[in-house]
């Protein structure tokens, strides 16, 4: 799973989920590729579960793109604790994405094999989202 | 590539107020420039304009105004959500006259069994006519097999295109496909162990 070798803070504030992105919003690596529609915090697992659900499919051949990381640590306080006594502890590490932002891409498949791959890759993240194909070709 | 007629206005407002009027009005505000002329300001018809931009470096015959401009599309600004073109940079170009720019290169065929093709480059930058712009470079790589490479310099250009890339930028790899992991281990130890922030 992906997680920051080394962080400067342990604990942050929660990243901001307005907006949109402002970068990473085309398919540059691949031929298809996955685009947020809605803001959402995506975990290392997520990222990991739906990097899983499209090796699965393609078997082999083919190559996956990951375009976001979680570089982003979560807090939880402990159940049934009182508040109060300073900050939780880090439970999770999230890539936050904003709508427009590609999070994976794929190439070296079929079309229907592709898309196929995506789709099953989106079910296992937090948000909506399309695939698209890289612009440019015919 | 065919050209594409299409008759545009000037501009006399500026501004992203006055752009967003202009969209609503179903026009994209565009830019045309070269040739060391001043820039002029148009707006183009929405509907005929997203159909002729389809294809890359699409070349455009612009009345704007009773005069008549040819033009190759040089950028265009997309809006990431909505994939509506908001704006068109134009570079005016001359019959005959060469141009430089970026063809999409398509593979075509099967590669040999057990093999995988990774495309390294998806286009490569040549020199044509503007009126005579290949709309993709094709190759085929039938029956290639692995260890086989295709460089910028096996490509087949059409007649009057001149390649710039280097010769040796290497545009497709055949190789053996690479073991994936599947995470079959990953998953076993995240179902039994919380998630460890490892971060000091």
């Amino acid at each position: 799973m992906l997680i920051p070798r080394r962080v400067k803070f342990r604990k942050q504030h929660h990243p901001t989920r307005s907006g949109q992105a402002t970068g990473g919003t085309k398919v540059t690596f691949g031929e298809y590729g996955i685009q947020a529609l809605t803001p959402a915090y995506v975990t290392n697992r997520q990222i990991e579960s739906a990097r899983i659900a499209m090796t699965r499919h393609i078997k082999r051949g083919g190559k996956v793109w990951i375009n976001i990381y979680p570089d982003r640590p979560l807090t939880k306080k402990p159940a049934e604790t009182r508040m109060g006594s300073g900050k939780g502890s880090p439970e999770w590490w999230i890539a936050n994405v904003k709508p427009g932002r590609v999070l994976f891409e794929i190439s070296g498949v079929s079309e229907e094999v592709a898309r196929e791959a995506l789709r099953l890759a989106i079910h296992k993240l937090p948000l909506k989202a399309r695939i698209l194909r890289r612009e440019g070709g015919d | 590539m065919a050209e594409q007629k299409l008759a545009a206005q000037m501009r006399t407002e500026f501004g992203k107020g006055a752009a967003r009027r202009a969209r609503r009005a179903n026009l994209i505000p565009a830019v045309i420039y070269g040739h060391g002329a001043e820039a002029l300001h148009i707006s183009l018809p929405e509907r005929e304009t997203t159909r002729a931009a389809r294809h890359a470096n699409a070349l455009l015959t612009l009345d704007i105004e009773g005069e008549v401009h040819l033009a190759l599309v040089k950028d265009i600004q997309r809006d990431p959500l909505l994939q509506i073109i908001e704006h068109i940079d134009l570079l005016t170009v001359r019959s005959g006259e060469k141009v430089i720019v970026d063809v999409p290169v398509v593979l075509h065929g099967e590669v040999a069994p057990g093999a995988v093709s990774n495309q390294e480059e998806v286009t490569i930058s040549i020199e044509s006519e503007a009126t005579h712009i290949p709309a993709h470079v094709e190759f085929s790589i039938e029956g290639r097999k692995v260890g086989e490479h295709v460089h910028a310099a096996d490509l087949v250009l059409p007649k009057g295109s001149t390649l710039l890339t280097d010769p040796e930028m290497l545009i497709v790899n055949i190789s053996e496909p690479t073991v994936q992991d599947l995470g079959v281990e990953d998953e076993a130890v995240t179902t039994t162990t919380p998630a460890a922030p490892a971060a000091e």
